[in-house]
């Protein structure tokens, strides 16, 4: 089998190629025509200029602006497709958590008021965990019971957290991590939980906006199918260009799940909300139709444990949402260094919960992603590649017309998808090229990343130690 | 005269830039591009959900709240004048 996960990531990249490589076949055999040389002529009948009207011809415009929409629609359709037949499933043994069957289960019954028990996973936290204490307490709906979940801590971290009036939860003999350790905290929190008595799981270096838990509250209250609510997040102030390339990466993140009104690609690991059912359901289905030990609810053997939660769910037809009242500040890399190992987790991660899962209607969004990463690298690098090309071999600065207006479009996307992140987001989308090289950054990752899981290298668990506010250190 | 054009590193002759490796680049990535600017269109728009406005059959028999004496919320239907006039519904504030 784990020949298997670790042909994941080649299997994409070959499949990203072998389209790239249709495409080429399919360019090739029209036999494009080569540059030619550039016109000269008189801007405004004062400035000499080389330009170059060439643009692909109209029936490949068509087709090329085809191929997109089919492919966005047809994406989005399936998913939708499949969402609905989760939303109407009756089957208890395959999807125990879809709508239909909860709504019938919870029929006539009043478990009481929604309340929100919140779990932290700390380890050496004492740099951020009172401001995030303080974040959950000053909330305008405060929770029932807050945990911290203390692995294996040397420093204040549990001092500072009695101190805050908090309960702590220290870890016995975890060797899993925060997977373990939230499993250990789990087992003790869940069973008194009523069906209304919702856990929510948030990082220590987390804070939450001030309506977060009431609106995750309402949304519980109101749809007693919701299984889960995800919380947005958006990137903390400061760390200069690497904090504002990150802070617009999730600025667009948002508005792309605005845009799916709510529709969860993950549920975050910086702050989620789940009712206990939902919990319990997968602790159930451990071992069987999903993958890890019988009884924990987080799968120890993962390495991005909320995308995998996610995929658990979703499995069992859960109804979930990350609706835009429910946002989180969630701490930015400050290092490129910093940045690498993250995303290299989050990646490989990824990959390995696709490996996990197989080919599932439930994971169909993500294999979509990661190809769609994967034909990125080709196509962007194939541009780049290009440009330098030209640039070294061109005599004169030419200007394309043609391509210099889609360069405007681009830019525009750039500008309204970060609208919202305020003047420093729009600038530098505004500058274009910046975020190309961003793009790039994570592109070089992502191959890292199916190098690594190809040769199964030993994933490292980078963590970010807070010391103090605005420095950190990576160990 | 003014000029605009800038005279630029000449690494590589200009002549591989009329050889047919680079034309079916210049062809493939023009292809990418134009796929990509789409979707950056598609981006750039506002977001239409025309299941909004045809929802009348998406109606709830019972309420989904957790208390069982809870109105019935969400979709109600209607003509659609009616729906027209109505808030966003699903999840949007």
């Amino acid at each position: 089998m784990q020949w298997l996960q670790r042909s994941v990531g080649l299997a994409i990249i070959g499949l990203a190629t072998l389209g790239a490589g249709a495409l080429w076949v399919a360019v090739a055999a029209g036999d494009p025509e080569a540059g030619h040389a550039p016109d000269e002529g008189l801007l405004f009948g004062i400035w000499r200029v080389f330009y170059d009207t060439e643009m692909p011809a109209p029936r490949v415009l068509l087709a090329a602006v085809g191929v997109a929409l089919l492919l966005a629609a047809g994406v989005a359709g399936v998913e939708r497709r499949l969402l609905t037949r989760a939303r109407r499933s009756e089957d208890g043994n395959r999807m125990p958590l879809a709508p239909k069957l909860v709504m019938t289960e919870t029929r006539g019954e009043y478990a009481g008021e929604v309340t929100i028990t919140v779990l932290i996973p700390a380890h050496n936290e004492e740099g951020c965990i009172s401001e995030t204490l303080a974040s959950l307490q000053s909330q305008s709906l405060p929770p029932a019971r807050i945990v911290v979940v203390a692995d294996n801590c040397s420093d204040g971290t549990v001092r500072l957290a009695r101190e805050a009036g908090v309960d702590v939860y220290e870890t016995v003999d975890n060797k899993h991590k925060k997977a373990g350790g939230l499993n250990q905290a789990l087992a003790q929190v869940l069973p008194g939980q009523g069906d209304n008595d919702c856990v929510m799981i948030m990082d220590a270096d987390t804070t939450l906006d001030a309506g977060f838990l009431e609106g995750a509250a309402k949304r519980l209250t109101n749809d007693r199918a919701l299984m889960a609510v995800g919380g947005l997040f958006y990137g903390e102030d400061g760390f200069g260009l690497i904090g504002q390339f990150q802070r617009n990466e999730y600025t667009r993140y948002q508005r792309d799940l605005r845009r799916r009104r709510g529709r969860v690609f993950v549920l975050t690991g910086t702050a989620s909300v789940f009712r206990p059912r939902a919990l319990r359901a997968v602790a159930e289905e451990r071992g069987k139709i999903l993958p890890g030990v019988p009884g924990d609810v987080y799968d120890t053997i993962a390495l991005t444990e909320d995308n995998e939660l996610t995929i658990a769910l979703k499995t069992l037809g859960a109804l979930m949402i990350s609706p835009s009242e429910c946002t989180v500040v969630t701490e930015v890399m400050p290092s490129w260094r910093g940045l690498w190992a993250q995303r290299l987790r989050w990646q490989r991660g990824a990959l390995e919960n696709l490996g996990a899962y197989g080919l599932r209607p439930q994971t169909f969004r993500y294999w979509m992603q990661q190809l769609g990463i994967g034909y990125g690298v080709i196509a962007l690098a194939a541009y780049l590649l290009l440009i330098i090309l030209m640039i070294l071999a061109t005599s004169n600065w030419v200007w394309f017309p043609f391509w210099i207006g889609i360069g405007l479009v681009f830019t525009l996307e750039r500008v309204v998808t970060v609208w919202r992140g305020g003047w420093g987001a729009r600038w530098l989308g505004l500058s274009l090229f910046p975020e190309l090289f961003y793009a790039m950054f994570l592109n070089v990752v992502y191959l890292k990343g199916i190098w690594d899981l190809s040769l199964a290298k030993q994933a490292d668990w980078k963590h970010v130690v807070q010391t103090a506010p605005g420095s950190r250190a990576e160990h | 005269m003014p000029s605009l054009v800038v005279p630029m590193g000449v690494l590589l002759p200009d002549s591989i830039l009329r050889n047919d490796f680079i034309a079916v680049l210049a062809a493939f990535v023009a292809i990418n591009t134009i796929v990509y600017v789409t979707l950056a269109v598609a981006k750039i728009l506002p977001k239409f959900y025309l299941r909004d406005w045809l929802a009348a059959s998406n109606r709830r028999s019972e309420t989904r709240s957790i208390h069982p004496d809870a109105p019935v919320g969400g979709p109600t239907g209607g003509t659609l004048g009616t729906r027209l006039a109505q808030p966003h519904r699903r999840t949007r504030e």
